[in-house]
């Protein structure tokens, strides 16, 4: 609840998706660290004892199965099916813009090649670290630039011979005879070539004393201490060179690492104070189980899956010599460090083992006083002073991050080490390139009696004022359940939302009232007695924002007993002087929940339908994945059928085949035939899935379309929306930079010759950098022009009824989220499929 | 030192096993137990300046990097390129910068020679030696007393050599590494010019005789952070305050709320009986509170909420941290708000209000 209740609270003066971009500004930074998925047990490369080898291990295919996730997608080609932008994916329209990009020329001298080698060793040697060891130790290659991993070597200068033999001796004596044979000579566009410039520059960021962790660089030596949240904020950047449209580039962006000054030991101390005794060790599961830690003395992360109050660091364990030693004695003599609390439990981590063949689970006991926290908790990220704490250090200017960006071109030209690493490749680190973007036209509103243009595209709420909304049921049976701390509100508002309605074009008469205890159990017992089915929703006056209310209300009302229902905090409403504009906004959303339709933008395809689709994991089963799907089902989109499933598979979503069959069906019966056109956009893909999106979603959505026809089936596209990307688009303004205009779309230079791409800037950041979100097309049948593929998703940011502004990414996809969230946070079961209608999750 | 010498002979000695068919292993490793021997002198010893001539991979120095009583440690090795792929490995971990070091510490990595006249060597307090000299050519082996023992003269030095007795049970080769130049059986070693010590006392070798050319190349050096640096030391005294100020507004605030819950609804008191398996804070707390209660308390004006700075100094970490209570109020004063007489720490009771 606390997150809506606070959108709703703070939508007043900030829209919700520049509220989100800051997330996920934020997101940058630590889905590396911790807080969301894969990414956390990374940072335990860092300490590799052969880091340069390490790196290239788990860079290159094959070795421990790894490739890097984002490469992966890279290899997928879908453009080259796509007949109609096989030549051309610009558009057209709108008015040029002149922008410049994080994005650095990487230059290369004509004709060159990198030069891949096999190193084979005879006898066999099983260890990396000796393979490298003997071949470093050749003159030969002493002073040439190398990339190697234990049996790939790359160069950037060819070998005199095709196959060239060195001897070796190990310590033991033993004569090793090493062969180098040139398997491939590779262009710079080729994707090894791309993982090798990768490495390079990692390497050439560990030179400016610059320390890794997970995939980004960070400067530990000036942080941002947040000390009243203990926590530790450490500047860096994610760098990645990569093919884009015509060139190699080098993208850079600025990104935090949130580190947490706070050990597992400190923070179970609070949980003790918080809680008492009683229910301290349950309190610690919950709060701990399922945590990365970082411990002190390795740098390594461990995931605690256990706790052990059993044993004490006075306890005794087997070293892997077989002697016994006690945990307190162990880190003494090891890392000369004294554990200051001798009763605490351990915290029990189970070891993935690196050898497949080992089937034996081995556990890890770790001592809560080495480890520290690392990511943020959900309840960090739902502590409103400690997220606006960490925005505020994390939030930059387009100017401050152009200023980051030109201080770390700088420094790598400036260092020796660096500036040598490069030129031994050949390499040479240009400026920044700047690009032509084109500024699309704003939409105007079509609303019930007139059509309004907005003054700002991202806030018209203040233009709506004089126009009655599109279409509202009038709200006649409905329940208002208040406790009796929120007595002197609940009546002010009610006559406030009454009031509010009338011009809107939306009757609202009095509610049944209903006053109870201020407990969970109470409103859920007065929603049981009351609810019969003519009601038409249930309205919810909270006075604490405590989430099982909310949850609790939620899951009865969406499942068990499917209406409506509006909750809404005793704290928003006591807001001095904003009851109208609180009330014309619970209006609104109340309008939706009925089924009702706001406003709509001109859309010129008159058959079309558009689709959202949205995966998010569920918070208490982090194994069930939540798919939302949100399509329209009429010509003007402006109403929806919301379908979501909990499914065991998080990569693909595998019920699209019902839902898609479930819309059409629907469409047919509003619309008397099928939509000529449906557009499919799909949110929630991570690095890696797009091969298994086309494989796998695209075939589910097809045949589901060609089911339901006999005859011409609609067409189809489906394009794949990425709230984060690496580009970023400044236009200079006044000389100094500033954020892009809304609407900016790029689809040159920043995108890649492989798909069919573009970048469209459709929400305001009124402070930080705007995140453009990316759009990449990856089946098309429609054939639009990608000038109206464009305009049509612009179109879509306009339709989020939720607020009356422009949103990052199309409405179908903002809905599907929101519904995703509320499964997935509060009710963790699939809503009932009475309610599929309406917004009933907003 | 002589005895250091034979003492390490016999540690490794001691300990191999039974002669298994061919290949004999050693358990623990060898290079284990002569860097265990090291640790062990460290830990007895607490020597500040730590040196490690021909440190290889790095190894000894990663072990001896853990040791709070080390402000210096130098590596020399001749194999650069192994340097430059090992150094990183030194440098200080997150947790180094989360949780400082008392003292600060220096690691440095030189390439270059072990025999060399280098004056940024000399007045270390131990300098081991670990399975070196069996690496040096003729030439330096001589060399290599006189700029030990004679010019460096550290207060401690550990050589060790691998002991060419036990060859016979090795497989193959006559020596047990190519690079190998000798190797010496136990009478070798102890009549040999290296464990002559006595020889070189202070007053034969005056060092000022010597040009101080500085051959090593300086590969790799880093400075741990550490409490004795003034932004680690304050980084660490604000945050002890400021997470106690909270603490104790926490604690104001729920004894606050429960009287007030009580008031409004009797609520049936917690009745949870089951034993509590973490006990560990009560000694700690009642002996925290036994300082403590000497100390004025803290208070409310108003919606401020106060804390003397007395009091926050009786912690025993700020203690730790801060001489007195004028250098706690330095350290703090531009991270927090303090009254104006600059006694205590002022906090508002609330957050300020969640609207924004």
């Amino acid at each position: 609840m606390s997150g809506r209740a606070r959108v709703r609270a703070r939508g007043i003066a900030r829209s919700p998706r520049a509220l989100e971009s800051t997330s996920v500004d934020l997101c940058d930074s630590n889905t590396s660290s911790s807080s969301g998925y894969m990414g956390t047990s990374r940072t335990s490369q860092t300490d590799k004892d052969d880091t340069s080898s390490g790196d290239v291990g788990c860079t290159f295919m094959g070795r421990d199965g790894t490739i890097r996730r984002h490469f992966m997608d890279l290899g997928v080609c879908t453009r080259e099916n796509l007949a109609h932008v096989r030549d051309c994916k610009t558009g057209s329209s709108g008015i040029p813009v002149k922008l410049v990009t994080n994005l650095f020329n990487l230059d290369l001298p004509q004709n060159w090649q990198l030069y891949q080698y096999r190193v084979t060793y005879n006898p066999d040697l099983e260890s990396r670290r000796l393979r490298i060891a003997l071949l470093y130790s050749h003159s030969e290659l002493f002073n040439k630039a190398k990339v190697f991993d234990g049996a790939i070597l790359f160069l950037s200068q060819k070998l005199e011979e095709k196959v060239t033999e060195l001897s070796g001796e190990t310590q033991r004596g033993e004569k090793v005879k090493i062969t180098i044979t040139l398997t491939r000579e590779l262009p710079s566009s080729s994707p090894v070539c791309i993982q090798v410039f990768n490495i390079i520059f990692k390497k050439i960021l560990k030179k400016l004393s610059m320390y890794q962790i997970g995939r980004n660089y960070y400067n530990p030596s000036a942080p941002v201490e947040i000390l009243q949240h203990k926590l530790s904020l450490w500047p860096g950047f994610a760098i990645s060179v990569s093919q884009f449209e015509s060139r190699l580039l080098l993208s850079a962006d600025v990104c935090y690492k949130v580190l947490r000054n706070e050990t597992v030991l400190e923070l179970m101390t609070g949980l003790y104070h918080r809680t008492g005794m009683s229910s301290f060790t349950q309190a610690c599961e919950k709060e701990l189980l399922g945590l990365i830690v970082l411990t002190r003395y390795n740098n390594k992360t461990y995931r605690i899956d256990d706790i052990d109050w059993s044993v004490r660091p006075t306890h005794t364990f087997q070293k892997r010599d077989g002697t016994e030693i006690t945990y307190v004695d162990y880190y003494k003599q090891q890392y000369d460090i004294t554990l200051s609390d001798l009763k605490q439990p351990v915290l029990v981590s189970l070891l993935k083992s690196k050898r497949n063949d080992n089937t034996e689970t081995r556990i890890a006991h770790l001592i809560p006083e080495l480890c520290f926290l690392t990511g943020l908790t959900s309840q960090a990220v739902s502590d409103f002073h400690m997220m606006k704490a960490l925005a505020e250090v994390t939030r930059l200017s387009p100017l401050s991050r152009q200023q980051r960006l030109a201080r770390l071109a700088d420094d790598i030209q400036r260092n020796k080490n660096a500036r040598f690493e490069l030129e031994t490749w050949g390499l040479h680190l240009g400026c920044q390139t700047s690009l032509t973007g084109r500024v699309l036209p704003l939409e105007k509103l079509l609303m019930q009696d007139q059509v309004c243009q907005p003054e700002s595209a991202a806030d018209w709420s203040k233009d709506m004022r004089t126009c009655k909304i599109l279409n509202a049921p009038s709200l006649n049976k409905w329940l208002l359940i208040y406790s009796n701390r929120a007595e002197n509100v609940t009546e002010s508002f009610l006559s406030c939302l009454r009031r509010v309605g009338s011009p809107m074009g939306f009757n609202v008469d009095y509610p049944k009232i209903i006053k109870v205890q201020e407990t969970a159990a109470a409103f859920l017992r007065a929603i049981q007695e009351h609810v019969d089915p003519d009601v038409q929703l249930v309205m919810c006056i909270l006075s604490s924002n405590q989430k099982s209310y909310y949850d609790s209300i939620k899951k009865y009302l969406s499942s068990d007993c499917p209406v409506p229902s509006q909750c809404v905090l005793t704290r928003t409403l006591n807001k001095h002087g904003m009851m109208m504009s609180i009330a014309t906004k619970i209006a609104m959303q109340v309008t939706c929940k009925l089924g009702g339709e706001l406003w709509a933008v001109e859309i010129p395809l008159k058959s079309l339908m558009v689709v959202g689709i949205d995966v998010c994991k569920d918070t208490l089963n982090k194994r069930m994945a939540v798919v939302g799907f949100v399509a329209s089902i009429n010509p003007g989109i402006t109403r929806w059928y919301s379908r979501c499933i909990l499914q065991r598979t998080t990569d693909v979503a595998d019920c699209l085949k019902v839902f898609m069959i479930g819309a059409l069906n629907k469409w047919y019966k509003y619309n008397h035939g099928l939509p000529a056109r449906i557009i499919v956009y799909r949110d929630g893909v991570g690095d890696g899935q797009l091969k298994t999106l086309v494989e796998f979603e695209v075939p589910q959505l097809l045949s589901s379309v060609a089911e339901s026809s006999s005859d011409t089936s609609s067409k189809l596209s489906v394009i794949v929306v990425r709230k984060k990307c690496m580009p970023r688009f400044f236009t200079e303004v006044n000389h100094t930079l500033q954020n892009p205009p809304l609407g900016t779309v790029v689809d040159s230079e920043a995108t890649r010759p492989d798909w069919y791409d573009f970048y469209l800037i459709s929400q305001v950041a009124h402070r930080g950098t705007v995140n453009p979100t990316y759009y990449n097309v990856i089946y098309d049948d429609n054939g639009l022009k990608p000038d109206h593929m464009q305009r049509l998703t612009f179109k879509l940011c306009h339709l989020y009824y939720n607020w009356p502004g422009l949103i990052s990414i199309p409405a179908p996809c903002q809905y599907a989220h929101k519904l995703t969230f509320l499964v997935a946070q509060s009710i963790h079961k699939e809503p009932s499929l009475e309610l599929a209608n309406s917004l009933f999750y907003l | 030192m002589d005895e250091n010498n034979i003492q390490c002979e016999s540690a490794v000695d001691g300990s191999f096993k039974d002669v298994t068919n061919t290949v004999i292993k050693f358990k623990p490793p060898l290079y284990r137990q002569r860097y265990q021997f090291i640790k062990d002198l460290v830990i007895q010893h607490e020597p500040k300046k730590v040196a490690d001539l021909g440190c290889g991979d790095a190894s000894l120095l990663w072990m001896l990097k853990f040791h709070k009583c080390i402000e210096l440690l130098v590596g020399v090795d001749i194999n650069e390129d192994n340097l430059q792929r090992k150094k990183y490995k030194l440098s200080p971990l997150i947790g180094d910068y989360l949780k400082p070091r008392e003292k600060t510490l220096t690691v440095t990595l030189y390439h270059g020679s072990a025999v060399e006249r280098d004056s940024r060597l000399l007045g270390f307090d131990l300098i081991a030696c670990i399975e070196l000299i069996e690496h040096l050519d003729s030439e330096d082996l001589a060399k290599f007393p006189k700029v030990v023992f004679g010019f460096l003269s550290p207060a401690m030095i550990v050589i060790s050599t691998p002991n060419s007795e036990f060859n016979p049970l090795f497989p193959a080769a006559t020596l047990r590494d190519s690079d190998h130049k000798f190797e010496w059986n136990r009478m070798q070693f102890q009549t040999c010019q290296v464990s002559q010590v006595g020889k070189y006392g202070k007053d034969v070798w005056a060092p000022a005789t010597f040009s101080m050319k500085a051959f090593r190349v300086l590969v790799y050096t880093t400075t741990y952070p550490s409490l004795q640096q003034n932004k680690y030391r304050q980084y660490a005294v604000v945050n002890e305050v400021i997470s106690q100020v909270y603490d104790m507004r926490r604690d104001l605030l729920e004894s606050l709320k429960l009287q007030d819950d009580r008031d409004l609804a009797d609520l049936p008191e917690d009745t949870g009986t089951s034993e509590p398996p973490f006990q560990c804070y009560h000694p700690v707390l009642t002996q925290l509170n036994a300082n403590m209660e000497k100390t004025p308390k803290p208070f409310c004006v108003g919606n401020v909420f106060y804390v003397p700075l007395e009091r926050l100094f009786s912690l025993p970490k700020v203690k730790h941290l801060c001489i007195d209570i004028e250098m706690l109020k330095t350290l703090i004063a531009d991270a927090v708000m303090l009254n104006s007489d600059g006694s205590a720490v002022m906090v508002d009771i609330h957050d300020e209000d969640n609207d924004d």
